[in-house]
């Protein structure tokens, strides 16, 4: 089955069809995936500055995942499971755009910054953690994590008004 | 009471053809890259009110005193309110009378007004606080909570909610 198969038979399935035309299901979902971008991307973006030295210097960067991770997961899933309802509503008129290809690349390469960083730095955190000023790949993680997550919060506001009216 | 409710509308009008109001309706993308900047800005806001709030109940952030997250995130609930009020004054002013008219975007200024006054004469001041006591921390917590989900909540119904402009500046 190819993808655009697969969009098909999403957009048939009843699911999809609920989606659609239910009246509180769109403004329901969108609500929640707006008011959770405070607790996974505001949570996201206060790593990543303290990643580059400018906020909570005093603070560990250890402790501050400890901290943050169990917010930073569920924010995620909850990220995850409203974005895939609201696509499964209109999947086929969601691929059309462009936004919303480059949203999920943007969020593929936000993800892989975070599986390098946790192989690579982060595996090694005792050595460089609690020192006065964090290494340049950690500066570059946090860079890199930020441009990334507001290219994806940009992308994500270009979807809607590259979908059709309804 | 009611010259104010004119002299409101007066300002809406004035917002609806101003060069900002007009020029941002008028762009193509202006409109999504201020929105852009009230999402970020929002999302940095909401997070510090979470961790403080958090961290007054003490289900979160055990590790770190309130008052020292307070002192460091305080200057960015200034700057990041600093951005969602201009950036939403530049949103309101491309649809202000229609704004004007809608309960949504009434309800949501109200909340603002009573979210905003909150935190910084409650919120911040009991957070720096050396022990206040759980049933303060606990209010403070809930209350700030709740206010700020209604300002969110309220934003997210003003485009729900289809209001008849009450008066018209083309």
């Amino acid at each position: 089955m190819s993808f655009d198969h697969f969009l098909h038979w999403l957009a048939d399935t009843q699911f999809s069809s609920v989606m659609r035309d239910s009246l509180w299901a769109e403004p329901l979902f969108e609500t929640i995936h707006v008011l959770t971008l405070t607790v996974f991307l505001g949570f996201t973006l206060f790593l990543d500055l303290r990643m580059l030295d400018v906020v909570m210097r005093g603070k560990p960067i250890g402790r501050m995942f400890e901290q943050m991770n169990p917010y930073l997961f569920g924010g995620f899933i909850v990220m995850i499971v409203t974005g895939i309802l609201l696509f499964s509503a209109d999947p086929v008129s969601f691929w059309a755009t462009i936004f919303f290809k480059l949203k999920m690349i943007m969020l593929a390469l936000a993800l892989v910054n975070v599986l390098v960083f946790n192989y690579t730095l982060g595996n090694r955190m005792g050595e460089w953690d609690g020192k006065p000023s964090t290494p340049t790949g950690v500066k570059v993680t946090g860079l890199v994590s930020m441009i990334l997550w507001i290219c994806v919060v940009a992308a994500g506001r270009g979807i809607a008004y590259a979908l059709p009216p309804p | 009471m009611q010259a104010i409710e004119v002299a409101l509308l007066h300002f809406c009008e004035w917002c609806n053809a101003s060069f900002f109001g007009t020029g941002i309706r008028d762009s193509v993308w202006l409109f999504p890259f201020v929105e852009i900047f009230h999402l970020l800005a929002l999302a940095v806001l909401g997070a510090c009110v979470i961790i403080i709030n958090l961290s007054l109940v003490r289900v979160g952030f055990r590790g770190d005193r309130t008052s020292m997250l307070r002192q460091e995130l305080r200057p960015w609930i200034i700057g990041t309110l600093a951005i969602m009020l201009v950036s939403g004054f530049l949103l309101f002013s491309t649809e202000a009378v229609k704004c004007y008219g809608n309960w949504a975007f009434q309800l949501k200024m109200l909340f603002l007004l009573l979210a905003a006054v909150f935190t910084f004469a409650v919120q911040l001041r009991v957070a720096k606080q050396e022990d206040p006591s759980s049933a303060a921390r606990w209010s403070v917590a809930v209350i700030s909570t709740l206010l700020w989900l209604g300002v969110g909540l309220g934003g997210r119904a003003i485009g729900y909610v289809t209001t008849a402009a009450t008066a018209v500046n083309p």
